[in-house]
């Protein structure tokens, strides 16, 4: 093996990948139709107590495999990619739970993920033509 | 559960059928997207053309930096249990977690004040180098968003104090939470663009 550092890679890619699907998953998922057209998962509407909890801790143990990467001597474009999916990984948690982008209107996804991804669409452009030289 | 009324259940006679003041945050924070998204460009374009040090790799903690994203995150969880408190009609769960969220967010300025005092101490200013520049303005707006956001908790405790904010008031309380939980996200973005993916 040339670079033995992406062998090394290979389980966090594969813990990233496997995260950011449940996290998918769970946002795919149907959800139970409320009054006004609310998507409710549980009778008050919101997911309980125990359930923040628990991503609570999954959020901890996800910094925590992030903070562990950073130590791990691994290839840094593997080492990006596995970061930037735990990142994203993340940032659906709170979004879909926290946020409750999840069980509330689509508009509201609408909107955010609209601005977000425009944002995200408009500084790649502008990095991509300034590190080009292009400009 | 009457205390869910505002936001769940009914539909509202607005032209969306929902409520203008949660959508009117939900359009603030897709604008503010755009407002990091210059912000955290700008620094990775330019955190590597500096003539002059200091430079990141000298100056990061990350162990630290850790602590205080950590400290962040549990925030999050805080400020959605005291909106799970007050949805269920304890007010005083409420309180409590809504000042344990304004302590954590207290906590995370204070190591941001630390850091930057020991960047400053290491001759990182806002003028040293582009790093210095693109470095201050992104995480200090940041950390700006997180001060207004401990002044938004504390005025939710202290509206609840005095009677101002019953459980009726739930709307309120879940509009301040999705302005912490994006100040969150967003450092949840810095921590791993701007100081764990660091180019050799």
């Amino acid at each position: 093996m040339e670079n033995p550092e992406l062998l090394l890679g290979i389980p966090f890619l594969l813990l990233a990948a496997f995260g950011l699907f449940i996290a998918f998953s769970l946002f795919a998922l149907p959800a139970e139709e409320g009054a006004g057209g609310r998507a409710i998962t549980r009778a008050h509407g919101h997911p309980e107590p125990a359930d923040y909890v628990i991503i609570g801790l999954a959020l901890a143990l996800i910094t925590l495999i992030e903070v562990a990467l950073y130590y791990v001597d691994l290839n840094f474009s593997l080492m990006v990619v596995i970061l930037i999916v735990l990142s994203a990984l993340k940032f659906m948690l709170v979004v879909g739970f926290f946020m409750h982008l999840r069980f509330d209107s689509r508009l509201y996804s609408i909107l955010f993920f609209g601005g977000l991804g425009l944002a995200v669409a408009l500084f790649t452009v502008v990095i991509a033509t300034l590190e080009a030289g292009l400009v | 559960m009457a205390a869910h009324a505002p936001t769940t259940g009914h539909t509202l006679e607005t032209n969306t059928g929902l409520d203008n003041r949660k959508l009117l945050m939900w359009l603030f924070l897709a604008s503010d997207c755009l407002f990091f998204g210059s912000f955290i460009a700008a620094y990775l374009l330019y955190r590597d053309r500096n003539v002059v040090g200091p430079y990141q790799d000298e100056l990061y903690d990350i162990p630290f930096t850790s602590i205080s994203s950590f400290v962040l995150l549990m925030s999050s969880l805080t400020m959605v249990l005291a909106l799970a408190a007050i949805q269920r009609g304890n007010m005083r769960a409420m309180r409590i977690w809504l000042v344990a969220t304004a302590l954590l967010g207290i906590s995370f300025l204070a190591g941001q004040a630390f850091e930057f005092t020991e960047f400053y101490d290491h001759g990182l200013s806002l003028e040293t180098n582009l790093f210095g520049t693109t470095f201050f303005v992104l995480t200090g707006f940041h950390g700006a968003h997180v001060a207004v956001g401990v002044l938004i908790l504390l005025s939710l405790v202290h509206a609840s104090a005095i009677g101002k904010l019953t459980e009726k008031d739930s709307l309120a309380v879940e509009i301040g939470g999705l302005y912490w939980h994006f100040v969150d996200i967003v450092w949840i973005v810095i921590f791993t663009l701007v100081y764990l993916i660091q180019p050799g």
